[in-house]
């Protein structure tokens, strides 16, 4: 075995030399033979911000070919404008076009770049909404959002406790497939606005769907590694399997509530929402399903109050640090990837669960599965629609 | 289990690595070491503060454009005169077509125009009503290629059934008539296209009783949609977007004017002319001595062109321009420097008579 490590790693290494060299003869001797069809140019406005008297578009060069931007418009209507730090954009290069212009609020616009070949790249803003001041107001206010749509609707969730605890086993297994439906419910809510938000706000460049599956699958199988290590860890510890399951589900919950947190202050820096009462109190209802969530495996053991609050905290506080980060500094791709997370952290979740209920009996003979995922489901769906 | 902790490590050092590079593509803007702002004036009149570059369509560094609009408007090509046997005058011209250039239409936008004589528009055709007008055409392009002149000509001389092919060259050959400014273009199918690349330019057949002396100019109202969706991205008298806005054409208070307005905008069905400050006397298409309207607006369909008469009362600052503030605000806008006028005499014959 030690005699044949050399070979071991020529074996290994050769295949990419060779890659390497064919690679540099593509792209060196071989390049003028490989060149056909028209490279087009294209670039991306990622973000549009309205500050006192200027609109700031931040573009990307999202194309194959290096390209100038030479002109920037307002409403299809030529104008003047300052790019920083210069009009040459190589590829994936951003630069940020200042358009000096005393939009009004609420009002569409679209705004529009010019590159050197002539061609004109827009992008449309329903309504313009002044940019939020990075200040400590914005902090405090974003915390706030975040700590009522993450933590406080969970822990509300928890008080369901004490109630699941007295019911009969049948009632038990419902309640964990009702949790089961409310979690499946929330990872494919979480794939399809991930998928919006790349369909809107991320050029096709970054192939944002598969970007999306890629880091679900890495999220689950992470999670799978994670959560085989706490169950076998309860095998020998104090720690009980029913705990284990609920640090699991809240923790899966707690991505999928940094990705939310994420988008809703996204939401709020861009102006997208009419952040009224209404969207909050929405949010909250259909999130206090998660508290049941992490509740309910719980019953099965014995739990301290301390653990279960810790347990809240763990899902619901990701929330704040989403409505933070996504209300300073708004990357379609961060949330994109973290509800991606969330939604492969959920998955695993709903298997995990599947498994605890399974090694205490017959699942597929107990009709409480069925109908607690289908309450689950229904449940998230109705609390949706409201939002 | 030894193995399984192994493979979870390098799994999770493999997750670490692709986060961490993909900051690279996440992150807007790369950290850039400060610079002191520079300041500058817009050409709507606002003052920017930037450290990086400054895009206007009046262009900045002054670069130099590959067209120059102050001298297209004065130029007037007369041709190469010989006097026949019977008095007539000939009068030949030498247009060149090609199709392979790229002309620097706005600061920065690079665009392949299709030239008659290497110029957008083509030269100012001009000669005195009876001439014989001899066009020596060569198609250097890569299309088949024309000259579509307006007027009145035989049919075999109309420029639209025979196009020129690679390397081809015809030789038109009509009497200049009736007195007026027409226009001639390119008649080859698609016409539209050949029209939104450059080919045309202004015909102007004089009376032969020349009209009062005045100081001329010609404005061609033309466009480019530089990105094909139909729509024109820039508008211009001229072709230079914005150029006598920041160029002002100088002219004398009290000194007649006159203005030979073709409009050969495509995509759009109607382009207008508007003078700030007086109101001018047009004759649509330069055919009738009197005056069809004493106005401050006209309207123009494509291929429609008026001759403009006026002088300005008072010194100052006037714009002209598309009334329609789409075209204006998107190049289509000029103006007139108008001077105190200290000569006693108070015209000066500006084209040279030949014969």
């Amino acid at each position: 075995m030690t005699s044949s490590k050399p070979v071991l790693a020529i074996s290994a290494i050769a295949p990419i030399v060779l890659l390497i060299i064919m690679i540099a003869f593509l792209l060196g001797p071989a390049s003028s033979f490989l060149q056909f069809g028209i490279v087009l140019p294209e670039v991306s406005i990622e973000k549009i911000e309205f500050t006192r008297n200027e609109i700031q578009a931040t573009v990307r060069n999202t194309g194959p070919v290096n390209v100038n931007v030479v002109l920037a418009d307002v409403n299809d209507r030529i104008q003047p404008a300052a790019i920083e730090p210069d009009t040459s954009l190589e590829r994936f290069e951003t630069a940020l076009v200042r358009i000096p212009f005393d939009w009004n609020e609420g009002q569409p616009y679209e705004i529009g770049v010019t590159i050197d070949d002539g061609t004109r790249f827009a992008k449309g803003v329903e309504a313009a909404f002044p940019s939020l001041e990075p200040d400590l107001d914005l902090f405090v206010f974003l915390g706030m959002i975040g700590f009522l749509i993450g933590v406080v609707p969970i822990m509300i969730g928890l008080l369901w406790y004490p109630f699941i605890k007295k019911l009969g086993k049948n009632a038990f297994n419902f309640f964990l497939a009702f949790t089961m439906g409310l979690l499946i419910f929330l990872g494919i809510d979480a794939v399809i606005e991930a998928t919006e938000i790349s369909k809107n706000h991320l050029s096709s460049v970054f192939n944002g769907e598969l970007l999306i599956a890629t880091v679900i699958i890495l999220s689950f199988l992470a999670l799978y590694g994670i959560g085989k290590k706490l169950t076998q860890k309860t095998e020998f510890s104090k720690l009980s399997k029913g705990l284990a399951i609920s640090l699991m589900i809240a923790i899966g919950i707690g991505f999928h509530n940094l990705g939310e947190g994420l988008a809703v202050g996204a939401a709020i820096a861009l102006g997208e929402v009419a952040l009224s009462t209404f969207f909050i109190v929405g949010f909250a209802t259909h999130n206090t399903t998660e508290g049941l969530a992490i509740a309910a495996p719980l019953t099965s053991t014995k739990a301290k109050i301390v653990k279960m609050i810790g347990l809240g905290l763990i899902a619901g506080v990701p929330a704040i640090f989403g409505t933070w980060i996504g209300g300073f500094s708004f990357s379609p791709f961060f949330i994109l990837i973290f509800l991606a997370i969330g939604a492969g952290a959920i998955f695993q979740v709903v298997l995990s669960i599947f498994h605890y209920m399974n090694e205490k009996s017959d699942l597929l003979s107990n009709t409480s599965l069925f109908a607690g995922i289908s309450a689950g489901l229904i449940v998230m769906y109705l609390t949706s629609v409201i939002i | 289990m030894q193995s399984t902790i192994q493979s979870a490590k390098m799994f999770y050092i493999l997750i670490a690595i692709v986060a961490v590079s993909s900051l690279y593509f996440v992150v807007p803007g790369v950290i850039v070491a400060e610079e002191s702002p520079r300041t500058f004036l817009t050409h709507t009149g606002l003052v920017i503060q930037t450290t990086g570059d400054v895009i206007d369509p009046i262009g900045y560094d002054g670069q130099a454009l590959d067209f120059d609009p102050d001298k297209f408007m004065k130029e007037f090509d007369y041709g190469e005169v010989t006097v026949l046997d019977d008095g007539t005058i000939l009068r030949e011209y030498y247009i060149t077509a090609r199709d392979d250039q790229i002309m620097e239409v706005s600061p920065g936008v690079f665009y392949n125009v299709w030239t008659f004589n290497d110029s957008v528009p083509g030269p100012t055709i001009r000669a005195t009503e009876g001439d014989l007008v001899r066009i020596h055409f060569t198609n250097e392009g890569s299309k088949p290629h024309s000259l579509h002149f307006h007027g009145i000509h035989k049919a075999e001389m109309d420029g639209v059934f025979e196009s020129i092919g690679t390397g081809g060259k015809f030789t038109y050959e009509f009497y200049a008539e009736p007195v007026g400014l027409h226009l001639y273009h390119c008649h080859v199918h698609p016409v539209e296209e050949h029209i939104n690349h450059g080919l045309y330019g202004a015909y102007i057949v004089d009376p032969k009783e020349p009209r009062e002396p005045a100081d001329e100019f010609v404005f061609v109202l033309n466009g480019f949609d530089t990105d094909f969706d139909g729509e024109n991205n820039f508008y211009a008298a001229n072709t230079v977007p914005f150029y006598y806005q920041h160029h002002p054409i100088e002219i004398n208070a009290n000194q007649n004017i006159r203005a030979y307005v073709v409009n050969i905008l495509e995509f759009d069905a109607v382009n207008n002319f508007h003078l700030h400050g007086t109101l001018f006397h047009h004759y649509p298409a330069g055919t009738d001595t009197v005056p069809s309207g004493y106005n401050d607006m006209l309207t123009m369909s494509q291929g429609d062109r008026q001759i403009l008469e006026f002088n300005y009362k008072y010194p100052g600052l006037y714009m002209f321009h598309a009334h329609n503030t789409e075209f204006s605000e998107k190049g289509w806008v000029s103006s007139f420097l108008v001077k105190e006028n200290t000569d006693d005499f108070d015209t000066q014959v500006e084209y040279d008579d030949i014969i």
